[in-house]
């Protein structure tokens, strides 16, 4: 073996040890979940429980709050969120990118300063508003705010402008107007980007805990993040149980992660170096 | 005729920002001014009468010790950045030419990033168990008998916080310097390696100064990312043990939703605005100046 393999190898094997090392609190997280209450602190760690004990993650799933309507809450905003925001944050990307018309770039200054404002400003008075409308303590109070997305406009935005202006030129010629562009020629050619996107929005509604913490208070409305919050409160000296719910509220990320692993590493990339 | 159905097709911008724009509007544009009315009022949820108190809101936040504090903390929490980015550097290094498996190792320094949120917090809340939790049990393991009491001591509690915040933040920052990286030319790394460089040397005098905008983006958009960040910490120690880990964001949100002190919450709320106004100016600044790609 020359030497440059064995260093390469050598290397190989510290970074992957440092990566578990990464990746532990999750293994701990699994490992736990399966044990027995006297099992959780026991020294040296136990990574493979002696027995499976399943009876946590019974509880998790089958008791008063259970996670199945967790999820199901979960999946609803999260679900109706990125639909509405893929979908109105290309609308208004394509119009920025590809449409002069008077006001645009005033209005797409607004949406850059819009970016500076920290959530923290906006929760009282949405929190004020919410309240009036009727929506607070209500999923729309999530659903409704999170159809808009500052982000995805900027994102989408700098996809269409990299499309050659030549492709709608050709189309306009032939008499195709901006809605038909759009929809046959500009969307389809955004795919990678739309299914970008459309992980990375469902991922911050899937892990949004503070917008339900402000806005939620009835536990048969709670989505996951809440959920374990709440199963966590009730339960804090049951560890077993408490893994068994972390589990729960992180597995579905995972199983997305593993998925569409490829679009999410290249959008959070391109999105941060070209912006 | 045909320059008239031309304009007409440019009107279709409203039409394509128009329902964008409408969510802009309500949910961003109009929450702002109305809190920036609300800074000067001395509004309480449920409370009938709500009086014009002028700059007071902000008079009592320069005379809060509290506020004080959550500076303090903030600026402790924001050390973490500068560490996540130098960590994630070397990784991104070693893993940008000298591993096999170069996807397979990406995706697992990547993985806290994407599993974020509370669930998180709880694990790392047993994990930094100070009688017995498992880091300790290490600790002690390797012969350090006085642990630290991480989340359950003031003065170790913000580390603890710390220390996650740089494990959630290391796998993003691995990612972006990755694809700087990407732009670097193979040539000059090898036309160094003639001249003899060592490898430390290359590092420090040629990739280091090549990524340079990057990590000045990294900082600034970390920075910010940060400073807005409260879910976590409110999750594990809602600001305890006594005010230790109360970082401004999370002192605006107890005020607001706690207290319900929300003429005071907003007023601090845009402090927070200003800090972050800041950062960006200097971001802008910095970009015109250092991009050369």
């Amino acid at each position: 073996m020359n030497k440059a393999v064995f260093n390469k190898s050598l290397i190989t094997l510290v970074m992957l040890f440092l990566s578990i090392v990464m990746i532990v609190p999750f293994l701990w997280m699994i490992s736990t979940s399966f044990k027995t209450p006297a099992e959780v602190f026991q020294y040296p760690i136990q990574w493979i429980p002696v027995h499976f004990n399943w009876s946590h993650h019974v509880k998790v799933w089958t008791g008063e709050n259970s996670f199945g309507l967790y999820y199901l809450n979960s999946l609803k905003v999260s679900v109706l969120s990125t639909i509405g925001a893929v979908t109105l944050s290309s609308l208004a990307a394509y119009g920025f990118a590809r449409i002069q018309f008077r006001g645009r770039d005033t209005m797409f200054m607004v949406y850059l300063s819009m970016m500076m404002v920290p959530p923290q400003v906006l929760f009282v008075p949405k929190f004020i508003m919410f309240d009036w409308a009727g929506i607070y303590n209500t999923h729309w109070a999530l659903i409704l705010p999170g159809l808009f997305t500052i982000f995805g406009v900027f994102m989408m935005r700098q996809f269409f402008l990299s499309v050659p202006h030549e492709i709608s030129e050709a189309a306009f010629i032939d008499g195709a107007g901006h809605f038909r562009i759009f929809s046959r020629i500009i969307l389809p050619m955004a795919k990678p980007s739309i299914a970008t996107l459309a992980i990375i929005d469902f991922s911050w509604h899937w892990n949004d805990y503070e917008n339900a913490l402000v806005f939620l208070i009835d536990h048969d409305l709670f989505t996951v993040p809440l959920g374990l919050q709440n199963f966590i409160l009730e339960n804090n000296v049951d560890y077993n149980g408490m893994m068994a719910a972390a589990t729960a509220g992180i597995i579905p990320m995972i199983i997305v992660f593993l998925i569409g692993q490829k679009y999410i590493i290249e959008g959070v990339a391109s999105s941060a170096v070209k912006g | 005729m045909k320059t008239s159905w031309m304009k007409r097709q440019q009107h279709l911008g409203y039409l394509f920002i128009g329902p964008n724009m409408i969510g802009v509007i309500l949910f961003f544009i109009i929450p702002a001014i109305y809190s920036f009315y609300l800074m000067f009022t001395d509004y309480k949820f449920m409370s009938p009468d709500t009086k014009f108190v002028g700059l007071d809101n902000i008079q009592r936040m320069l005379g809060d010790e509290v506020f004080y504090i959550a500076i303090k903390n903030t600026l402790m929490f924001l050390l973490s950045v500068p560490v996540s980015i130098g960590l994630a550097f070397i990784v991104a290094v070693v893993l940008n030419r000298s591993v096999y498996l170069k996807k397979l190792l990406r995706a697992l320094y990547f993985m806290p990033y994407i599993t974020s949120g509370v669930a998180v917090a709880f694990v790392w809340m047993l994990l930094f168990q100070p009688n017995n939790g498992p880091i300790n049990g290490i600790l002690r393991a390797i012969g350090i008998a006085n642990p630290p009491g991480w989340l359950s001591t003031m003065e170790s509690s913000m580390y603890a916080i710390d220390i996650i915040w740089i494990w959630f933040m290391l796998g993003y920052n691995m990612i972006i310097y990755l694809a700087a990286l990407q732009e670097v030319s193979g040539e000059l790394l090898e036309a160094a390696k003639i001249d003899g460089a060592r490898t430390w040397q290359t590092v420090r005098s040629i990739l280091w100064p090549l990524v340079s905008p990057t990590t000045f983006l990294l900082l600034i958009t970390g920075l910010i990312m940060s400073i807005k960040q409260f879910g976590i910490i409110q999750a594990i120690t809602q600001g305890g043990p006594g005010n230790s880990t109360t970082v401004l964001s999370l002192f605006i949100y107890q005020n607001a939703f706690r207290y319900y002190e929300m003429g005071y919450a907003s007023a601090v709320s845009w402090a927070l605005f200003v800090i972050i106004m800041i950062f960006t100016v200097v971001q802008w600044l910095g970009q015109k100046r250092w991009v050369h790609y």
